[in-house]
């Protein structure tokens, strides 16, 4: 896994004075940055501009953080990074003079914060009202103390907003959240708790249905394997679901759910395209199916 | 034995007697293959006589591995192939196996290439099996389809690294290792021909290998290749009966019996390894759904999943407090 940053903004850091409310602002000029770490975690990290020692290392697992804005704080350009597991705070103020970019860094950060495999999105590569961009070749941005912004290294941006003077009104910034939101890609889509396929197939769930349901068993011989020694019972059923073959198979095809590249795949077993883009969108596929084909019986009741 | 990606097409295969067995019958040699759970005679004498053995391993220890004993033989006039493909391992084993066994029945395509290699050097000869299509498409038989490749995705690798594989056989009156990734045979000294033969210099040379290495630090299986007992059986079987010999037509009747129940496990473990499950596993998850019983899998699944996740967390805040 790569070390590269992934997001990169300069920011300070402000701590709440003690027994009170207040939060200062430190004037120490720095940096927040998001990377992978040697250990495979996504690492927030602040670092000082002036000594260039990383003075911040924090671990964060999915989902357990989020970088909210601080309403009162006046000048409308106070963070704080808040965990769901602690009552752990971290406030941060953005010291870049721009801050059109303030909302597509904050939006970033907690994309990343929610899911580390997600890639940011840049809006403010986009070329201003008169058709030209001031487009920088990738990798040549870099987080220096002087003018320019810390930019993240992203191979895949071909757009690296660096030049002075290469503003993007906030009308404009609003209108591309709004067509975000509206395809259902943008922030507003509900975080998903992640789960395992593995942890729903387990014998433990599978073995009580063939009790209750014997008439489901039928529907599941048609998939075993077609080479068997003997003819298949609902002994062999059990067999098949406790055997490490069948783990192994679930566990594969757990990790290419997660890939989100299954939609062809999954076409092939009469789901929309949408149902092999994550393990949470293949159950919910599944869940519809069954109950537009269900023959009546059971809707989902618990 | 991990982390190669160049696998050529060729999968990784689980080291089960059953596989290797598979793989045999698909050579067309009649030779079966079983584990071996100790070297002492009364073990050994069960699957007599036993062809050559193969001690798979992993190495799980941090410091140098020790070395083997015996010498270097580079003149071996027999038949060794390097492994130059480590998804290969396994096969190339059985191959370096069975291209020693004199007389041996083998199918036409093993024939071919086998006689194909004579004279080749042992790195050549390694490349020459792995290019073999059909050696290739034997082997990947044994093993779940990829019918959803994840290679090439970057996604991190939750399978097994491969055993490593070491054969032991008898050749020209003395104990041979063949080690693919070694630069030849290694040769451990003659044997006698009385009594248990060349097993028990065989046993001498594993038992000092294994304890060689510090205790804890070595995963490892022995597995004997010898003949199929089915068609020894069956005439016995015959014999006595014709005889009226009830008590061994009785005691054979047994171990036919074992014998038949074993290969039909194992027929039945081979075939759940080549199945796709994918519509398996689709029809389970609708038959979840028809039973109403989805949502709470879903919701218990979240759970662990969180646990998980917080246990992850412990260990990163207390690995973070260490430093």
């Amino acid at each position: 896994m790569s070390t590269e940053p992934r997001i990169a903004f300069k920011a300070g850091r402000a701590f709440r004075r003690e027994n009170t409310n207040w939060v200062d602002p430190d004037p120490t000029k720095g940096a927040v940055i998001l990377q992978n770490g040697e250990d495979g975690l996504l690492h927030f990290i602040w670092k000082n501009r002036t000594t260039n020692d990383s003075e911040e290392d924090l671990i964060l697992f999915p989902s357990d953080a989020t970088f909210a804005p601080v309403t009162q704080a006046a000048s409308g350009r106070v963070y704080v990074l808040k965990f769901s597991s602690s009552n752990q705070r971290h406030f941060f103020w953005m010291q870049d003079a721009d801050s059109t970019r303030d909302k597509d860094f904050v939006q970033n950060v907690n994309r990343l914060l929610l899911n580390p495999e997600e890639l940011p999105v840049w809006f403010t590569g986009f070329p201003d009202a008169l058709g030209t961009a001031a487009f920088e070749e990738p990798g040549t941005a870099q987080a220096s103390s002087s003018s320019s912004s810390a930019q993240p290294a992203q191979p895949s941006q071909p757009a690296q907003p660096g030049q002075p003077g290469f503003q993007f009104t906030q009308e404009q910034l609003n209108q591309f959240q709004s067509m975000i939101e509206s395809s259902g890609a943008g922030a507003n889509v509900p975080p998903v708790v992640e789960l395992s396929l593995t942890d729903v197939l387990t014998p433990a769930n599978l073995t009580p249905l063939f009790t209750s349901h014997p008439e489901l068993i039928q529907t599941l011989f048609p998939h075993l394997p077609p080479d068997l020694p003997s003819p298949p019972t609902p002994q062999t059923i059990q067999q098949v679901i406790s055997s490490p073959q069948f783990r192994a198979a679930v566990r594969n095809f757990d990790q290419a759910l997660r890939t989100g590249l299954l939609g062809g795949l999954v076409r092939g077993l009469g789901l929309p395209e949408e149902a092999g883009t994550g393990v949470e969108a293949f159950l919910r596929a599944i869940q519809d199916q069954a109950r537009e084909g269900g023959g009546g019986d059971s809707m989902d009741t618990d | 034995m991990s982390g190669e990606d160049d696998s050529s097409g060729w999968q990784l295969t689980e080291s089960d007697p059953s596989v290797f067995t598979e793989l045999l019958k698909s050579l067309g040699v009649p030779l079966v293959v079983d584990d071996l759970y100790s070297l002492d005679s009364g073990a050994l004498s069960t699957f007599q006589p036993i062809h050559a053995l193969i001690f798979l391993f992993k190495w799980v220890g941090s410091s140098a591995e020790p070395s083997s004993g015996g010498q270097y033989d580079l003149e071996f006039p027999g038949f060794f192939a390097h492994q130059v493909v480590n998804n290969a391992c396994a096969t190339l084993a059985v191959m370096n196996a069975i291209g020693n066994i004199p007389d041996l029945p083998k199918g036409v395509q093993l024939s071919d290439l086998i006689n194909f290699t004579v004279g080749m050097d042992p790195q050549t000869r390694g490349m020459v099996i792995t290019s073999a299509d059909w050696l290739r498409e034997a082997h990947n038989a044994l093993s779940p389809p990829s019918a959803i490749s994840l290679e090439g995705l970057g996604l991190p690798k939750t399978t097994e690294e491969a055993y490593h594989f070491i054969v032991y056989l008898p050749y020209m009156g003395s104990v041979y290792e063949l080690d693919g990734l070694k630069d030849s045979p290694v040769q451990h000294g003659p044997y006698e021909e009385k009594g248990e033969g060349w097993l028990a210099k065989a046993r001498e040379v594993i038992e000092a290998r294994i304890a060689t290495y510090p205790p804890g630090s070595l995963e490892f299986s022995l597995l004997a290749l010898h003949d199929d007992p089915l068609p020894t059986l069956q005439t016995s079987l015959s014999e006595a009966q014709a005889s009226g010999n009830h008590a061994a037509v009785e005691e054979i009747m047994v171990r036919l019996a074992n014998e038949n129940s074993k290969r039909e496990r194992w027929a039945f473990e081979n075939s759940l390894r080549r199945h796709n499950y994918v519509g398996f596993i689709h029809a389970l998850l609708s038959a979840m759904g028809k039973a109403g019983a989805l949502d709470k899998a879903k919701e218990d699944a979240q759970a662990k999943m969180q646990e998980r996740i917080a246990k992850r967390k412990e260990k990163g805040e207390a690995a973070m407090d260490e430093d």
